[in-house]
């Protein structure tokens, strides 16, 4: 009993319920959406959030090949299960630790002198990671919203909860397996037939490729097979009429030569700042044929055979 | 009559194939032609000699190379994993290169060369020598001047000399009337400080303004921990150039792809008037 005279005790009216509710169910799903976006652009390119996880120094690269695929699943499946309402508690607390250890490693990485993108939204969208913490706190808010919101909620019933869980962690993991056979390079990179020397951020590293014809090869120096395709490029570039062969690669001066005095190829092999040309290629190599700095067509895997080179130029 | 024909028609095909015959002859007995390559240095018994110079062939994988103070040039063949020592009288001086005959002696001595990561070494003469990228070299540390920088650094040397400066710029840089400290730090290492520093360096050179001072330091690998005069100046990056006017600092630089750091000066002193 209220001793305070004329004091009236706190009621929650059911319209303050419903609005409390729906900034929550709002909250659950924005940030359901958030983890099914990140994991799913991460999981795009595998590799190269390996890659990013290893760069951090936190862990090694053996436990960064499992630590990150591990993690675009988590991410996945906690974007499924909020937006499926499952268990909406705990995983908005299962949200609240995951944003806060990313928040932690990002300080980290900030200490550490760190300013390259992060990869929290996979290899082809760059944020710093001072943007990132802002994001992650945002997010943070997300899920406080959510879990405030939603108290007294339920969510989804627990059959149907589980075999949403089931189906999000089967699928998640086998779209991580598969996703770099996948041919949806044309998709998620920015070279594709059409685009120009300035859409790949090329023209003012490269203005000599502005001019004439060239086979561009995207290949990783220090790969065993490297020394094989650059038997097959020495090749197609002693035909007539071929266009200059041009390797670009992401490896260090120091690899290039080691390659250079080992291998003798008969083309040029140039370094590109790995942020640039990662945009390029989800796996190495990759070939693109640039006629005047516009791009003709792209080759995955191998070199093409000479017979495509024509085509393209008749093209 | 047939016969005849036929004979007429041999005969003037013989001059055809005769000069296809010797055709592969001319074409061998080409010279090679050979520009410098200043990405790599060449280091001679543990130290690098000014004028030691690595030339690249148009051939793949064939190189040659000068170092003063032998008697031979030495011509290094990549796919053979060898070195051949070529007489000094088989190499000609040509516009920005160097010509070598194709008649070498069978008798030319040959040395062995290896492998080792990124540097290629072998032993000529009496000599140990060495070829490695100019990034690799010992880096310069601390204050250095303009005059000794380029001497001690062909591929800064030779960059300065491959960049023409916006005419414009540099006459607005030349007439600017304050006082100007411009604090250049900067790693001979550093692959962004070898595109952007030789243009940096033209520019001031060119320049040829009394009010404008430039400092030069070179900073080791690792600089954020190394005790020097970059230390306590939020110098996070290379090349940074530090700029002030009348004492004050302005504006910071740095390298970027298309640099044009006359440009960009000029802006600045157009700005601070």
């Amino acid at each position: 009993m209220d001793a305070t005279p004329g004091a009236r005790p706190y009621q929650q009216t059911p319209r303050t319920v419903s609005w409390r509710r729906a900034a929550g169910h709002l909250g659950r799903v924005a940030l359901g959406i958030v983890f099914l976006a990140a994991g799913f652009l991460k999981g795009l390119d595998p590799a190269e959030f390996v890659h990013q996880v290893a760069a951090y120094g936190l862990i090694g690269m053996r436990l960064s090949g499992v630590a990150a695929p591990a993690l675009i699943v988590l991410e996945i499946v906690l974007g499924v299960t909020l937006v499926a309402g499952v268990r909406p508690l705990l995983t908005g607390l299962a949200s609240i630790l995951l944003l806060l250890m990313f928040i932690g490693i990002e300080a980290y990485g900030i200490a550490a002198g760190r300013t390259e993108a992060c990869g929290c939204f996979g290899a082809y969208v760059q944020r710093t990671p001072a943007q990132v913490i802002g994001e992650d706190l945002l997010f943070v808010g997300l899920a406080i919203l959510a879990i405030a919101g939603l108290r007294g909620w339920a969510g989804t019933r627990p059959g149907r909860a589980a075999a949403v869980l089931v189906a999000a962690i089967v699928l998640s993991g086998a779209f991580v397996v598969a996703s770099p056979s996948l041919p949806i390079d044309d998709y998620v990179t920015r070279l594709r037939a059409g685009r120009t020397l300035a859409d790949l951020d090329l023209a003012t590293r490269l203005p000599e490729l502005l001019r004439g014809r060239h086979l561009i090869a995207l290949i990783d120096v220090t790969d065993p097979r490297a020394a094989e395709i650059a038997s097959a490029l020495d090749a197609l570039a002693s035909r007539p009429g071929a266009p200059v062969v041009v390797g670009l690669t992401p490896a260090t001066e120091q690899e290039i030569d080691a390659f250079r005095w080992t291998v003798v190829p008969a083309f040029e092999v140039k370094s590109v700042d790995r942020v640039v040309i990662k945009r390029l290629y989800r796996r190495l190599p990759r070939f693109f044929v640039l006629d005047s700095g516009r791009v003709m067509a792209v080759y995955d895997g191998a070199p093409p055979e000479a017979g495509d080179l024509l085509s393209s130029e008749a093209s | 009559m047939t016969v005849k024909r036929t004979a007429h028609r041999m005969l003037g095909v013989l001059p055809v194939v005769a000069v296809a015959l010797l055709l592969p002859c001319s074409a061998r007995a080409q010279a090679m032609v050979c520009k410098p390559n200043y990405d790599y240095s060449v280091e001679v018994d543990g130290s690098f000699p000014k004028n030691a110079t690595l030339y690249q062939s148009t051939t793949p994988g064939m190189y040659f190379i000068d170092v003063p103070t032998c008697k031979t040039g030495l011509l290094m063949d990549m796919k053979a994993r060898k070195v051949v020592a070529v007489p000094r009288d088989l190499v000609k001086t040509v516009d920005g290169g160097l010509q070598l005959s194709d008649t070498v002696p069978p008798a030319a001595a040959a040395y062995a060369l290896a492998v080792d990561g990124p540097m290629v070494q072998f032993q000529a003469e009496d000599k140990k020598v060495r070829i490695l990228r100019c990034l690799d070299r010992p880096p310069i540390v601390g204050a250095v001047d303009l005059d000794a920088l380029v001497t001690d650094r062909p591929e800064y040397r030779e960059g300065m000399k491959a960049y023409s400066p916006d005419p414009a710029s540099i006459a607005t840089m030349g007439k600017y009337a304050k006082r100007v400290q411009i604090d250049a730090f900067f790693a001979t290492w550093c692959p962004h400080c070898k595109e952007y520093m030789p243009k940096f360096l033209r520019v001031m050179s060119e320049a040829k303004n009394p009010n404008i001072k430039l400092n030069l330091y070179g900073v080791p690998k690792g600089f954020t921990q190394a005790p020097g005069p970059w230390q306590g100046r939020n110098i996070n990056s290379i090349p940074t150039i530090i700029v002030k006017v009348d004492g004050r600092e302005i504006t910071r630089m740095a390298s970027q792809p298309g640099a044009e750091p006359e440009k960009e000066l000029a802006g600045i002193f157009d700005a601070v008037k």
